[in-house]
Formats: C-alpha cells, structure tokens, sequence
C-alpha cells in the first residue's frame, strides 16, 4: 500500500541489520557486543508485549513476571546442573510462561481490558516479586548469580555457549527465529484477527469471533515467548535478580515499542535500539539519561503517535506523493472511548 | 496478638492509610475529571517534597514553617501542572488511555532526571519539627506525633476536598463536567477551563502531600515510587475517580499493610496487592463505583 519503494527498503534494512548484528563481534568490543545480547533479549521481549498491545489491544503492566518467569527457570536449572538439554530447558520456559499467561489470561481477560487489566497485571507481577524476594532458593533479593553457560548438543555436533562470542550468535539465531516466529503469527489469519479486534471488538464479535479465545491466544503466545526472552537472558547475563519482574522492567518494552511503533511489525526492535543507544551515550550523566528518554518519548506521542516507523512510513509517502494517502495509524480515530 | 497489637496496627495503619490518601487525592481528582491514569503524579509528588526539603531542610525549626513549607510546595507543583497541562495533557485529551499513560510516564522520566540534575542522587532523611517530635502515650499505647499529624493532615484534606466538590458551585460544575463534558460545554461551560482548573488542583494537592510527607522519610530520586503504586491501588478500588471511595480504600489498604507488616513481616506489600487482586475480581467497579467524584 506504501509503494514499491518501501517494499524494497523494508528487506533491505533488515538484512543490513542482521548483517550488522551478526558480524558486530568482529569490530566491536566485549562491551558493546553484551549490550546487543541485551538489546536482541529486550527486542523479543518488546516483540512479544506488542502481539499483545499493538495488534490486540491490551495493555499488560506486569509482562516482566513472563520474562522473570523463564529467566529464572533457566538460570536455576543451569546453576543447579541439572543436565537439561539447553532446548528443552528454553522451551520448558516457553512452556510455563504460556501456562501462566493462560491461567491469569483465563482469570483476568473475562473481567477487564484498559486500565483495569494494567492494574491487575501490575499487581500480579509484583506478588511474584515478592515471592522471588522471599524465596530462600531463588536467592531472595540477591538473585541467583554466576549462572554457567551451558553446551549446546545438537546430536551431530556440540556447540559450546560458555565463550561470550559463541552465546552471542545464539542469541542473534534464537532472537532471529522468535522473531520470524512472531511475524508469522501477526501476518496470519490470526494476526489479521487481532488486528480487526483491537480496532472494534464489538463488530468483530458480530461477525462470529470469540473474543474471549482470541484474546487469551494473544496473551499465551506473548506470555510464552516473553518466558523464553527471559530463559535466553538468564546465560547471557550470568545473574537474575528481582528487578527483572519489576514494574518498571514491564515499562521497558511499552517504552521501546511506543518509540519504534506499535502498529508496525519491527517498531520494537528498532525502538530497543534506539533506546540501548540512547542510555549508552548519556551513560556518564547522572540524569540525563532520563530526561532524554523522556523527552524523546513525550515527543514521539505527542508528534508522532505511530513512532519512528510510522514516521518513516509518512514521510517516505510524501517523498513518493502518491496520492491517496491514508493516515498511518488509525488510533487516535479507531481506538477513541465513546465515553 | 492482644489488645494493644491491634490498636498499634490499626493506628499506624490509619497513618499509612493518610499518607497514601494524601497521595491519592490529586491522583483520584484528575482521574475522575479527565480519566488520566496520571504515571507523574508520584514525580509531582517527589518534586513538592524536595521544593519543601529546600526550604526548610533537614532539621524543621517549627511546625509552622513546614506546613507553610508544604503549602509553597503545592503551590509550586500546581505551576508545573499547569505547565504540563499546556504542553502535555492539552494535546493529549480524546486519545487512548494507553498514550496518555505513556506520555505521563515519560512527564515521570522527565521529572526524576531533573530532581536529579538539580538535587543530586543522595540520600537525605528529614526530622520532624519540634512539635511533632515526641509521641502520643495513652495507657501503653504509644502513638508517634507526626503519625497524628499525617492522620489528621489527611483527613482535613478529605474534608475539605468532598466539600469542594460537593457543596461548591464550582465543585458541581467539576462534577458535570465529569459526567458528560459535551453536554456541560453545550450548556455554557467553559470545559477547557474546567479541566485545566482540574489539573492545576491535582498538581497542588500532590506537591502539598509531598511537603506534609516530607517527615521521617528518606528523600532520594526514588521517593515518587513508594506512594504511587499504593495510590493507584487505592484509586481503583475506590471507584476509579471516587474520592469518597478513594478515601476508605486508601485507609484499607494502609490496616492491611500495618497488619502485614505484624503478620507477615518477611513479606511487604504482599498482602495489599493479594488484596487488590482479590477484591477487583469480584468487585471490578470498586467501592463506590458507578458515581463518579
């Protein structure tokens, strides 16, 4: 619909980043190349929140119990050497995320959207920070630290994750697959579902679709992967504390999705990026890094409501002036409270 | 646990209900107007406390000076409110409930990153002025002043807020306001007026909380967090935008914590939150749910 530039833009840039992240070990250093492991966690996990906001509607305030959930299965399961096939320990964690997603989707999801289910989420995940806190085996507030790097066996031959470079491109091929993962999801039928839910859940149930089921696919699938963002950063960072099931870990994907775009596909990803960058650029200035978020932020809302994404997208219309131009997102007209 | 178990529980708990209440009040009063989830007001809140630590510093040298210190606070809070109703809140109204809570947010970010810049990451606790030093004793029962004060503090502020808005011209026309905006501008009010007169209120109240707050905590970068989540608890069950319910959920919620922190002493804030999830489940509208303000 945007032209056949952006068409050919679009796999441009993603092969150029992936280009760029998957050769980033060889220009850059140790420091960076841990800050990208965070970044392509932080982007699945911001992937996995926007399935739930960005295409159906609901605002989760506590999706960082999700990633608290798998980080801290793996990182026990690893330091406890438990002999758990490293696979099979992610998708434990994927498991048990969709599990919990649908015993609370179950519960919450047939009382309450908006503000209220952000209210519920939030408190859930504080309860279980506090269970975490509490728990003499999870470490309580100190978290569970030196979590090894496993091997990963796959029959034929065994790759070894314990080098920081090798468990770097495992995350750039996990994050790599969840993603694409995802994107299927969104472009399906199921995805086009969402979508056509967020937007009038009311004329979507007229026309025969169960609200309800839809909904709670869309919380499992993104409490699931959000798990599994968790059980790749257990290894990765080596330490899991409480602070990952803290609220304000949940604002981090809202953030990072807010900024790249919430009704564009990738506008996660690049809002993680644009975000890591940020806070490493002003990592010296007590406070600045704030105010800058901030102020990106409150601009991005205020100008921008579709984010860089949708920004690009207009301003690539205009350059092409095609005429017929429809707005980028329908927001502010579709998603308006008739109270 | 014996008599005086209780009574201690439930007066500190009482002490803790006001304190959040206080906290609650703008947060409720601009939810119940405008519907705004408002993430800054625990930034707002912070900044009063910092505006009134400015003033009177670590050692209050009377009680006077640190209620007029809140006041100067409040009124300061208020002008940033009105600030942030013009370049924020203004251009927000009408849109999602999710971007205004994330517009409020990054108002949060904004916020902290200048308490930062101008007061420093350090830690600075605050003695009580004289007056409020001491303690209540009567019998066993050993009851801190400033406790009485912040019970008290919160309950004129109730009062003095419920006979605003339900005695006032201008509280009724807030009120109408509430109800059906459109209909209230077509009957000749001023609805932009009204609802900047709103935040500007809102604002007062956080950065008077904050001042009167201000006491026997310790004032750091991280001060707007301890009270929000635990207002937002009180707002939704209160009714969302009650500020009746706002009231007696906030005092609630401040018996549960104090009797928690009796009962279950390895676990804060467990009990509260177990609490709210409970009661919202069987009861999503909340206390006084249905009328709004």
């Amino acid at each position: 619909m945007s032209g056949m530039k952006l068409n050919g833009l679009k796999p441009l840039a993603l092969v150029a980043s992936a280009v760029a992240f998957a050769s980033l070990p060889f220009w850059a250093d140790q420091g960076i190349m841990f800050l990208a492991g965070l970044v392509l966690i932080e982007a699945v996990f911001a992937l996995s929140w926007n399935l739930l906001f960005g295409f159906t509607g609901l605002a989760s305030f506590g999706h960082a119990a999700f990633f608290a959930i798998g980080a801290y299965l793996t990182g026990y399961a690893l330091r406890a050497a438990l002999g758990i096939h490293f696979l099979l320990l992610i998708l434990a964690s994927g498991v048990l995320g969709a599990a919990v997603a649908v015993i609370t989707g179950l519960v919450l999801l047939r009382r309450t959207t908006g503000i209220h289910l952000a209210i519920f989420t939030l408190a859930l995940a504080e309860v279980l920070r506090i269970i975490i806190g509490y728990s003499t085996t999870l470490g309580r507030e100190d978290g569970l630290a030196s979590i090894p790097r496993p091997s990963l066996d796959l029959g034929l031959l065994v790759i070894d994750l314990s080098s920081g470079r090798s468990y770097y491109w495992f995350l750039c091929v996990a994050a790599g697959l969840l993603a694409w993962g995802l994107w299927v999801v969104c472009h399906g039928p199921f995805g086009r579902t969402l979508v056509s839910l967020r937007q009038d859940p009311e004329r979507t149930a007229f026309m025969g679709v169960n609200v309800r089921a839809y909904r709670l696919g869309a919380f499992t699938i993104s409490g699931g992967v959000a798990s599994v963002s968790g059980a790749l950063y257990a290894p990765w960072a080596q330490i899991v504390t409480p602070e990952s099931a803290h609220w304000i870990h949940s604002t981090q994907p809202m953030l990072a999705s807010l900024l790249g775009g919430v009704h564009a596909f990738w506008g996660p990803v690049l809002g993680t990026v644009l975000f890591s960058v940020i806070n490493y650029l002003t990592r010296n200035l007590v406070g600045l890094a704030e105010l800058v978020i901030g102020i990106t932020l409150l601009v991005i809302v205020l100008a921008a409501p579709a984010g860089v994404m949708g920004l690009l997208e207009s301003l690539q219309r205009k350059a092409s002036k095609r005429e017929g131009a429809e707005p980028v997102v329908e927001l502010q007209r579709a998603e308006r409270r008739a109270s | 646990m014996t008599l005086l178990d209780l009574a201690f529980t439930l007066v500190n708990g009482l002490a803790t209900g006001m304190a959040v209440f206080l906290v609650a009040a703008g947060l409720t009063l601009i939810f119940g107007i405008l519907k705004i989830l408002n993430f800054a007001h625990g930034a707002f809140f912070m900044i009063g406390a910092y505006v009134a630590f400015s003033i009177v510093g670590s050692n209050p040298p009377s009680i006077w000076l640190f209620i007029l210190a809140a006041v100067v606070a409040g009124v300061v809070v208020a002008a940033l409110g009105f600030l942030a109703d013009r370049t924020v809140l203004q251009r927000l109204r009408n849109v999602d409930e999710a971007y205004m809570l994330i517009a409020t947010f990054a108002v949060l970010l904004i916020c902290s990153g200048i308490v930062k810049l101008i007061w420093g990451v350090n830690y600075n606790s605050i003695n009580p002025p004289p007056m409020l030093d001491g303690a209540l004793i009567i019998g066993q029962l050993f009851i801190p002043s400033y406790s009485l004060f912040v019970i008290i503090a919160g309950i004129v502020v109730f009062l003095a807020l419920d006979f605003a808005i339900h005695r006032t011209w201008l509280g009724k026309l807030l009120q109408s306001v509430a109800h059906d905006s459109w209909m209230a501008g077509l009957l000749g009010v001023n609805v932009p007026v009204a609802l900047t007169a709103t935040v500007i209120a809102s604002f007062l109240l956080a950065g008077l909380a904050g001042g009167l707050l201000l006491a026997n905590q310790t004032l750091s970068p991280i001060l707007g967090e301890s009270y929000l989540l635990l207002a937002f608890m009180a707002v939704i069950i209160g009714g969302l935008g009650n500020v009746r319910g706002a009231f007696i959920a906030a005092i609630l919620l401040g018996v549960i914590e104090s009797a928690s922190s009796l009962l279950m002493p390895n676990m804060p804030g467990m009990a509260t939150y177990i609490f709210v999830i409970l009661f919202l489940l069987a009861k999503p509208q909340g206390l006084l749910g249905g009328q709004r303000i």
